[in-house]
C-alpha cells in the first residue's frame, strides 16, 4: 500500500512539475525576429566616414535580427531639395555561436545577389523618381574591393546608389564574420558622380576584429 | 456576404482543352443560356450516362443533415435536384436513421468536410483492408476526386503554373463550378495569364451567366477587370445583369459594376496628375459618376487632380463637394489649399476653423495661408502670395525647401521658417533631417525673444504662440515626434512620450500611431493576442481605421476565431469593398466552410 501511495504521490509530483508553467507558455518565435530601430551615437557605428561638409552624419540607428545580423543605418545630410534621405547602410552577418543558432537562423536580411536587373530598376525608380538613371558599366573600387553603382540625374542634381558585398572570409573578414553588405545612397548638386562617391570610397569598417583591406592583400 | 451555398446547377467544366466554353448544365438537354455562350453538356463523372430518377446517392445528404451543416445540405439538395429534377429530399432527412449493416461512412465524410482529403483516402483504404467486401459510395469517391483535383488546381495557380491549372481543370471538370467559384476564377486567370484572353473571357461569361448569386457575378466582373478590355467588361456586365436571373437575387449591383470599375480606372489615371491625363469626356463621365454617388473619396481625388494642375477654382469646387457630402479634415485641407491658391485667405481660414488644433494636416495647410515670414521685417499690408506660399499651395515641397533656403539666406533663420523646413522635409521623406530641423527650431525659440522680433509680428501671433492653440515649443516637440515615428524610433519615442511637451490631442495621436506600429510588429511576429491588446488600447484613443480593422481580423483569424474574423471582414467589406477586404472575406469564409 505504502509503495502504491508513494508511486501515486511521485506521479502527481512529476505531472505537476512537467505541466508547471503550461498556462504561461508561449511559442518562442521572437528569437529570430527583427528588433525595432534604436538610435546610436556615430561613434558606436562599425564604420567611419571621411569628413565631408556636404554629407554630415545626421543620425545613426541600429537593429538586430536574431543573433546573426546587425544592421546599421547612417543618415547623411542631403544638400538638395530632392525627396529621400542620403544614407549608408551596413549589414553585418556573423556566424552563429551555438549549435541551436546554427540550426535555427533568421531569414537573410539582404538578398544575394544584392540586385537583379529587375529589382535594381524598381529600386532606382523608387529612390530617384523623375530622374534618369543609368547603371555604371564598370565597377569602382574602395578599400574592400569592387563595388557597383548607378547614377541618376536631372537638370540640377546628381544621385548615386552604390552597393557592395564583402564575403572574402579566407583573407579579409575575421572568422566570426560571415559577410558585410554595404549600400550607399547620396544626392548632391555636383554633376560629377565621383564627388558623391567619395564618402563610400573612403569609408573604413571598424569591427571588433580587424577587417583587412583588399589592396593590402594584393601582394600576399 | 450572406453567401448561401450555391446550388450546384450541374454546371461542369467540359472538354476544357477542346472547347473555349467551360461550363455546362448537366441536366438533361442542357441549354445555351446566353447569346454567345456555347454550352456543352457533360454528365457528371460517376453518374453514368444519365441520372436515373430515384437512384440518387443520398449518403452525403444524410451526413450533412445529421451534423447540421445547413449550407452544405442546401448545396447538396440543389446538386441532386440538378441531377434529377424529379427527385425530392426525403422527408425523414432529419430523423435518426436506423443503423444499417455494413460500414458507416460518416467518419470519411467528416474528414472530407474538414478538408482532410489525404486522411480520408487513407481511412477509406484502411476500411477496405479491414472489410474487403465493402465498396465506398460513388458519392464519397467523387467528392474525394473533386477535392484532390481542386487542390491540384489551386496549387498550380498559387505557383503560377498556368498551363497546369488548365490541365487540372480539364482532368476534373466538376472541380470548376459555381459552388467552387474560386477554382473557376483561377481557371479564367490562367487563360488570361497565358494570353488566351478569348478563353478567359468565355470562362468569365459562363460564370456570370450560370452562377445565380448577384454578389458572385459582381465579384467575377471585378476579377475580370484585371484582364479584360473595357468593351469586354461592358459585355460581361450586361450578361451578368440579365442572364438566367434567379428568384430573390437583385442584379442592380451587377449592373453598377462596370461604372464602378470605370470610375476606379479614371480615378487612378487622375492620380497621375499629368495635365490632360484625362480626356474631356472621361472627366465628364467621372464627374457625373462621383456626383451621382456623392462619392466624397472620388471628389477628393478630383480635387487634387485639379489642384496639381493649379486649376484652383475647380479644385475648390470638388473639395467643397467632398466636405459637403462627408466632412473631413482631408477635405478641409484641400479646401484651404485651393482657397490659398485663389488668394481667398479669409475663406481658407473659415474652412479650417472646425479642424484647427485638432488636425495636424489642417494646421499644416493653414501655413499656406499664414506662412512663416523670414526675418519678421516684411512690411504689413496688401501683398501677393510669397514664393513659399505658392510652393505650399502647390504641395511642392522641394520648392518649399528652396524658398525657405532663400528666405534664410536673405534675412536669417527664424523659428517659424526652420519649423516649416521640418514639415517640408517630412513630406519629402527625410525624417532624420526633419527632426534635426525641429531641434534647431527649438534652440532658436529659446534665443528668439532675446534677439527680438518685429513688433508687428509679435502683436499678431507672439513668439510663443503658434496656430491651433499650441505653443511653438509644442509644435517643435510634435514635429520631432512625427519625425521619430517616421524613422521607426518607436521604442525611444514610447519611453520619451510622457515627458514630451505636447497637447493632449497630440499626445493621443502620437500614442495611437505608436500602438498601431507596435501592433503591426506583433502581427509580423505572430503575437496575435498582443495585436488585439494593442489595437484595443489604440481604439480607446481614436477610432479604428479600416486597415487596422483588417489587421485585427487577421489576428482573430490566426487565433482560430474565424467566425469573428469573418464578421469583421464582412462589415468592413460592406462599407467599402476593396481587393484586400474581398480576399479577407473570401479566405475566412472558405476556412469556415472548408471550401478550399
Amino acid at each position: 500500500m505504502s509503495g502504491v501511495s508513494r508511486f501515486l504521490r511521485l506521479s502527481v509530483l512529476a505531472t505537476a512539475l512537467l505541466t508547471a508553467g503550461c498556462g504561461g507558455w508561449v511559442r518562442d518565435n521572437l528569437t529570430q525576429s527583427t528588433t525595432p530601430w534604436r538610435r546610436v551615437q556615430p561613434t558606436a557605428l562599425p564604420v567611419s566616414l571621411p569628413d565631408n561638409p556636404q554629407f554630415p552624419i545626421v543620425a545613426a540607428r541600429m537593429r538586430s535580427t536574431g543573433a546573426v545580423y546587425k544592421s546599421y543605418s547612417v543618415v547623411l545630410g542631403n544638400p538638395t531639395a530632392l525627396p529621400g534621405e542620403n544614407r549608408l547602410t551596413v549589414d553585418v552577418q556573423t556566424l552563429p555561436d551555438s549549435l541551436f543558432g546554427a540550426l535555427v537562423q533568421p531569414a537573410r536580411v539582404f538578398p544575394v545577389p544584392l540586385y537583379t536587373l529587375e529589382s535594381l530598376t524598381r529600386t532606382l525608380a523608387a529612390e530617384f523618381p523623375d530622374m534618369t538613371a543609368t547603371v555604371a558599366d564598370a565597377a569602382r573600387r574602395n578599400r574592400y574591393g569592387d563595388y557597383d553603382y548607378a547614377i541618376a540625374q536631372d537638370e540640377e542634381n546628381t544621385c548615386v546608389l552604390a552597393w557592395q558585398l564583402i564575403t572574402d572570409r579566407a583573407r579579409m573578414l575575421p572568422e566570426r564574420i560571415e559577410a558585410v553588405r554595404l549600400e550607399y545612397r547620396a544626392c548632391g548638386t555636383s554633376r560629377n558622380p565621383r564627388v558623391l562617391l567619395q564618402p563610400f570610397d573612403g569609408l573604413v569598417l571598424i569591427l571588433p576584429e580587424t577587417v583587412l583591406e583588399a589592396d593590402g592583400l594584393s601582394g600576399l | 456576404m450572406t453567401r448561401l451555398a450555391v446550388p450546384l446547377l450541374g454546371v461542369l467544366l467540359s472538354t476544357v482543352s477542346l472547347a473555349p466554353v467551360a461550363f455546362a448544365q448537366s441536366g438533361p438537354g442542357g441549354r445555351a443560356l446566353a447569346p454567345g455562350v456555347k454550352v456543352e453538356v457533360a454528365p457528371a463523372p460517376g453518374s453514368g450516362t444519365a441520372p436515373q430518377p430515384g437512384k440518387v446517392d443520398e449518403t452525403a445528404l444524410r451526413y450533412y443533415a445529421r451534423i447540421g451543416d445547413v449550407e452544405r445540405l442546401e448545396a447538396e439538395i440543389a446538386r441532386l435536384r440538378a441531377l434529377d429534377p424529379t427527385w425530392e429530399p426525403p422527408k425523414d432527412l432529419f430523423a435518426p436513421q436506423p443503423t444499417t449493416a455494413g460500414v458507416d461512412e460518416s467518419p470519411f465524410w467528416a474528414l472530407v468536410s474538414a478538408g482532410k482529403i489525404a486522411e480520408a483516402r487513407a481511412a477509406v483504404a484502411e476500411q477496405r483492408r479491414q472489410t474487403p467486401s465493402w465498396q465506398p459510395s460513388a458519392n464519397l469517391l467523387k467528392e474525394l476526386d473533386l477535392a484532390e483535383a481542386a487542390g491540384r488546381l489551386r496549387g498550380a495557380s498559387d505557383t503560377k503554373r498556368w498551363q497546369d491549372v488548365i490541365d487540372a481543370a480539364a482532368a476534373q471538370p466538376e472541380a470548376v463550378a459555381c459552388n467552387r467559384l474560386d477554382n473557376a476564377w483561377r481557371l479564367a486567370e490562367a487563360y488570361a495569364e497565358l494570353k488566351q484572353t478569348d478563353r478567359a473571357f468565355d470562362t468569365y461569361k459562363t460564370i456570370v451567366s450560370q452562377c445565380p448569386s448577384a454578389k458572385e457575378r459582381r465579384d467575377t466582373i471585378f476579377k475580370a477587370s484585371r484582364h479584360l478590355s473595357q468593351a469586354q467588361i461592358r459585355e460581361l456586365t450586361a450578361l451578368g445583369a440579365t442572364a438566367n436571373p434567379a428568384a430573390g437575387e437583385d442584379y442592380a449591383a451587377v449592373r453598377a459594376a462596370e461604372a464602378e470599375i470605370e470610375t476606379g480606372r479614371l480615378l487612378e489615371r487622375a492620380g497621375t496628375a499629368r495635365p490632360g491625363s484625362l480626356s474631356a469626356s472621361d472627366l465628364a463621365q467621372l464627374e457625373r459618376t462621383i456626383r451621382e454617388k456623392q462619392d466624397s473619396g472620388g471628389a477628393l481625388a478630383l480635387g487634387w487632380y485639379f489642384q496639381r494642375q493649379k486649376k484652383y477654382a475647380e479644385a475648390q469646387g470638388w473639395f467643397a463637394e467632398a466636405n459637403g457630402w462627408s466632412p473631413s479634415d482631408q477635405a478641409a485641407e484641400g479646401l484651404i489649399l485651393a482657397y490659398a491658391g485663389l488668394g481667398r485667405k479669409a475663406e481658407a481660414r473659415a474652412a479650417a476653423e472646425p479642424w484647427r488644433g485638432k488636425s495636424s494636416r489642417v494646421d499644416q495647410a493653414l501655413k499656406s495661408v499664414d506662412p512663416p515670414r523670414g526675418g519678421g521685417g516684411r512690411p504689413a499690408g496688401p501683398q501677393g502670395p510669397s514664393e513659399l506660399d505658392q510652393a505650399l499651395a502647390r504641395r511642392d515641397f522641394a520648392g518649399c525647401l528652396t524658398a525657405i533656403q532663400r528666405a534664410i539666406s536673405r534675412s536669417g533663420p527664424t523659428v517659424a521658417l526652420v519649423q516649416q523646413r521640418g514639415w517640408c522635409l517630412l513630406e519629402l521623406k527625410r525624417p532624420s533631417e526633419a527632426e534635426a530641423a525641429f531641434v534647431e527650431a527649438q534652440a532658436l525659440a529659446a534665443r528668439e525673444p532675446v534677439r527680438g522680433q518685429g513688433a508687428a509680428r509679435n502683436s499678431v501671433r507672439g513668439a510663443a504662440e503658434a496656430e491651433g492653440g499650441m505653443t511653438r515649443a509644442q509644435e517643435n516637440a510634435y514635429g520631432q515626434a512625427i519625425a521619430r515615428l517616421s524613422t521607426g524610433d518607436t521604442v525611444g519615442l514610447t519611453q520619451d512620450l510622457a515627458r514630451l511637451n505636447l497637447t493632449p490631442a497630440q499626445k493621443a495621436e502620437v500614442r495611437a500611431s505608436l500602438l498601431s506600429t507596435e501592433a503591426g510588429r506583433a502581427l509580423e511576429d505572430k503575437r496575435y493576442h498582443d495585436v488585439l491588446r494593442l489595437l484595443d488600447a489604440r481604439k480607446e484613443l481614436v477610432p479604428e481605421p479600416r486597415n487596422l480593422g483588417i489587421m485585427r481580423g487577421w489576428a482573430l483569424y490566426n487565433l482560430q476565431r474565424v467566425e469573428e474574423a469573418y464578421k469583421l471582414f464582412k462589415s468592413i467589406d460592406d462599407r467599402l469593398s476593396t481587393r484586400e477586404s474581398r480576399e479577407a472575406v473570401e479566405t475566412s469564409w472558405k476556412t469556415i466552410y472548408h471550401d478550399w
